[in-house]
């Protein structure tokens, strides 16, 4: 690609800017006393990506606006989905244009891809990087190109009325005839990959060289027509009767039951995919611009902006000390401590990244067949 | 008195300005590329779409590699080889070809009656109201279309609810074949009957009285005399019914449950969900392929549609 | 002259086709009067204020204006380009006639999405994304055929002798373009640009790898809010987004009168 001298060039001289006003970076932001003069001028809006939703109310209530007032700068927020910001971000680098935001709220598997591809920015200099658990770091990558922000459950979620007898124990309960036509998964079967591997008899050691167990249970689930969708589809068919469990993200579970959708998760006994979601700065801002962004995140991952913006989400943050949202404190939904993950299956998002366009291609195949 | 205060108008003054000028410019012996001169303009403009599938051309030659999410130096035609050795884009694609011929034998079955009264009756006011209920379909978007599908036809929704009445357990109406092509239709409806009526107004009455009046029962005169003179717009309205629907994303997206997918939904998981712009690409310029073939095999059959009637001979 | 029978017959499909027209638009109407959280129908009671947290977007109204001015400017684009290209294809025999059948016809043979990034990319080479300018060239771009097709399809009713006649009268090329061919495609004309007008208020999917944050249009808006849950309010916009349609389409009756799209003399 056409990233050379020049873009290097420029880089190497913000970093040392960086370096120079360490003292700025130092100070951090929680506190918000930055040295006027060593601060680098204010752009009047920085522009973060973000779901729309909750999960952009949520973030509006813990960091946008906090971020808003510390500092004067406006935050926009730029609710294109993930999926569909990248094409644009990396044609904006590539074509060494400005990228169309600022800082990106992103799944790990897909912001790896970003890193993979060398259009991140470097955070690892981030101050309150020094206050995070390891879940931060994002794994088999150098340094921080994201700052992972928060974990969360793929969980089985069900309508309590299909399930008199208690919450479903297994997924392979998922095979009772009588859910044909009431299930739903992801479009491309993610969260469900890895599950579905345990309940077709295998072993997640055998990931990524062995998936059989995996497509062989997913062609069991396949003889009962499952739906697919994605977030808002599975929200609606719950709340119209289409079907009876979902595999989904807690948020959009939680969601949906303060919407008044009658809807209970749980993490049955083969487990349920973790996962992180992170923050990344796209390459190819201004230098001041590239500034706030950092700040923006370096003040994402504080106390209380974490407490803040995960009781929103009803998820578990990177920094110790986090008090859980109510009613959530012993969900299985919101793992703390090791026990809590004992259940949960949680896969580089190195091996993922590699393999996931083979995962979900075999995934296709079988549904479209 | 000679009239001596006679000047030619302004406008004849202007009028042969335009044409001195136009003589200079485009000279009469050109005129045989008058045509040409004025397609122009839209040629060049559908020209930024070959300069975006020369890029993408381009894209669809070089594999992903996924330690660095970059496209592969060396050109290859791996990804085509791909496309054409999986049994599931061959499934794909001839569902999206069944599915584009019934969605046109579907929507032209409707639009035509449509088009027909609108142009035959003779009160302004239905005229208007069919023809307002054509445009404002197109105002809901997709997704909250979709969600009205779903309150009317899904398994609580209005139609299952009226079955129940009389006593018939809920169907499952959405989330299948069947669903997508009536979701095609619904949405290609508008555009099938703005083609065609055009056409209609061509054919003058009389010439169906004539053929009433020879004795010809009613269907005998649509099939014999109306759908003829008709050709051209139907032909017309086919081609865009069929191109769209073949290239469409959303509908099989939205009605079809997810696991009746069109090429465009490849496409799309392509270059969106697994970030593998190389098999995308190629994907795409083989769809381009196979609808540019059908028309121009539906040109060559039939003659260029509405376009033909009025050439110069 | 109609029998009744042929009444019955086509009068059934018309209404067939006017439901499954209509239905969802009118439960999506109803459903945004909803007093409840979610969009159902019969909606839960009756309230307006859905309505009222609409009018309180600013981010939507700023939406709204700006898919206005992409739709101006696709039809300003699409008007003059196509109406020549109709007169082009119908009135004058051009030789290879199908292969540029053909190749007019790319926007609706590449799909949306391959036409997207391939737009993304080739303004984003020249640096003019983060406009609103390219967001109307791509709508008409995407959508140049039906304008193209409805014009020709008014050429083509129109008698060659009329042109030549003009011409014998002693009216030059110039005068017989603009006083016997361009009134007699007029229908075309107006029918094509509404059409186009209309298709790029509504365009989402060429404009979503187009807008960025400052550039939103409302049918992108609309389509990136929807994440967990569809509320009401994505209701109530698309009927204030309808209420305003129509007041347009009100506006051209009493201006040009609909009956110009039916009639072409």
């Amino acid at each position: 690609m056409r990233y050379t001298g020049k873009g290097l060039t420029r880089r190497g001289l913000m970093r040392s800017a960086m370096a120079t006003s360490g003292a700025a970076l130092v100070a951090g932001m929680p506190a918000g006393r930055l040295l006027a003069q060593d601060e680098p001028e204010k752009p009047s809006e920085i522009i973060v990506r973000a779901w729309g939703g909750s999960w952009v109310e949520a973030l509006k209530a813990g960091v946008s606006n906090p971020f808003t007032e510390m500092t004067g700068i406006t935050v926009r927020h730029d609710l294109t989905e993930d999926n569909e910001i990248q094409p644009k971000i990396w044609a904006a680098v590539a074509q060494n244009r400005m990228p169309p935001i600022h800082v990106n709220w992103d799944t790990t598997t897909n912001a790896t891809k970003s890193a993979l591809r060398g259009v991140t920015e470097d955070l690892s200099d981030l101050p309150n990087l020094a206050n995070t658990t390891d879940l931060a770091k994002p794994v088999g990558l150098d340094g921080y190109p994201i700052v992972n922000t928060y974990g969360y459950v793929y969980v089985l979620a069900y309508r309590p009325e299909a399930f008199p007898d208690g919450p479903p124990q297994s997924w392979r309960d998922l095979l009772d005839p009588r859910f044909d036509g009431r299930i739903a998964l992801y479009n491309d079967g993610i969260g469900f990959h890895f599950p579905a591997q345990v309940a077709g008899g295998g072993s997640l050691d055998d990931i990524p060289e062995n998936m059989e167990p995996c497509w062989d249970f997913v062609r069991e689930i396949k003889a009962l027509n499952p739906l697919l969708g994605e977030d808002p589809d599975f929200t609606a068919w719950f709340q119209n009767g289409e079907i009876d469990v979902a595999c989904t993200i807690s948020t959009n579970a939680l969601a949906a039951q303060q919407n008044g959708v009658p809807i209970e998760w749980t993490v049955p006994q083969e487990g349920c995919k973790f996962d992180t979601d992170g923050l990344w700065v796209p390459q190819g801002l201004p230098e001041n611009e590239l500034y706030w962004a950092k700040q923006y995140i370096n003040f994402a991952i504080s106390q209380e902006a974490q407490q803040v913006w995960l009781d929103g989400l009803g998820l578990p943050g990177v920094v110790p000390g986090l008090t859980p949202p109510e009613g959530l404190a012993d969900d299985p939904s919101y793992p703390t401590e090791p026990e809590d993950f004992e259940n949960l299956i949680r896969i580089s998002s190195e091996v993922q990244v590699q393999n996931e366009s083979e995962w979900f291609s075999r995934f296709k195949e079988i549904m479209q067949g | 008195m000679p009239d001596r205060s006679f000047r030619y108008p302004l406008r004849w003054h202007v009028m042969d300005a335009l044409e001195r000028g136009a003589d200079i410019l485009w000279p009469a012996t050109f005129s045989r590329m008058t045509g040409w001169l004025l397609a122009a303009p839209a040629i060049l403009l559908v020209g930024l779409l070959v300069l975006g599938l020369i890029q993408i051309g381009d894209a669809s030659m070089h594999v992903l590699d996924t330690s660095t999410f970059r496209m592969s130096e060396a050109y290859t035609l791996a990804n085509y080889a791909d496309a054409f050795t999986s049994a599931v884009y061959f499934k794909v694609a001839w569902r999206s070809l069944l599915a584009a011929a019934l969605t046109t034998a579907l929507t032209l079955a409707f639009a035509f009656p449509y088009a027909y009264a609108m142009v035959r009756t003779r009160s302004a006011t239905v005229r208007k109201a069919l023809l307002i209920a054509l445009f404002l379909p197109f105002f809901i978007g997709q997704v909250v279309r979709a969600y009205g599908w779903l309150i009317i036809l899904g398994n609580n929704g209005i139609v299952n609810d009226m079955l129940g009445v009389v006593g018939v357990e809920p169907i499952r109406l959405l989330f299948n074949f069947p669903a997508v092509i009536f979701g095609l239709v619904q949405y290609m409806l508008p555009f099938g009957v703005l083609m065609l009526a055009p056409a209609l107004t061509a054919i003058p009455e009389e010439t169906e009285i004539a053929a009433g009046s020879l004795g010809a029962s009613w269907p005998r005169a649509i099939w014999h005399v109306i759908l003829p003179m008709a050709r051209p717009g139907l032909i017309g309205a086919g081609i865009v019914v069929f191109t769209l629907s073949l290239t469409d994303f959303a509908m099989p997206a939205i009605l079809g449950g997810g696991s009746q997918d069109f090429i465009a939904n490849a496409i799309y998981d392509q270059f969106f969900r697994t970030a593998d712009q190389g098999l995308g690409s190629a994907l795409a310029l083989m769809l381009v392929a196979l609808g540019s073939l059908i028309v121009g095999a539906v040109f060559t059959l039939f003659g260029a549609g509405t376009l033909a009637l009025g050439a110069r001979k | 002259m109609i029998s009744r029978s042929q009444r019955i017959v086509i009068w059934g499909l018309v209404w067939i086709a006017l439901i499954a027209l209509s239905a969802p638009t009118l439960v999506v109407i109803g459903a945004s009067f909803t007093s409840g959280d979610i969009i159902t129908f019969p909606p839960d009671g009756f309230s307006l204020k859905w309505y009222d947290r609409v009018a309180r977007a600013g981010e939507l109204r700023a939406a709204f204006f700006r898919s206005l001015w992409v739709a101006t400017i696709c039809t300003l684009v699409a008007m003059p380009v196509g109406t020549l290209a109709g007169i082009a294809l119908s009135r004058y025999r051009l030789r290879f006639g199908n292969v540029v059948q053909v190749y007019l016809l790319l926007p609706f043979t590449i799909p949306l999405i391959g036409s997207g990034i391939g737009l993304m990319l080739v303004f984003g080479a020249w640096g003019a994304l983060g406009n609103l300018w390219p967001i109307g060239v791509a709508c008409a771009v995407i959508n140049l055929p039906f304008i193209i097709w409805s014009v020709s399809s008014s050429a083509a009713l129109l008698d060659p002798d009329l042109e030549l006649a003009a011409a014998n009268c002693g009216a030059g090329r110039v005068q017989t373009f603009f006083a016997v061919t361009l009134p007699a495609v007029m229908p075309g004309v107006i029918t094509g640009s509404l059409l186009m007008f209309i298709l790029a208020m509504n365009e989402f999917l060429v404009s979503l790898l187009l807008v960025d944050a400052r550039t939103m249009t409302l049918p992108v808006q609309i389509y990136n809010s929807i994440r967990s849950i569809i509320t009401p309010d994505l209701a109530a916009v698309s009927v204030v987004f309808i209420a305003v349609a129509a007041a347009a389409i009100a506006l051209l009756d009493r201006l040009v009168g609909l009956e110009i799209f039916l009639k072409s003399k």
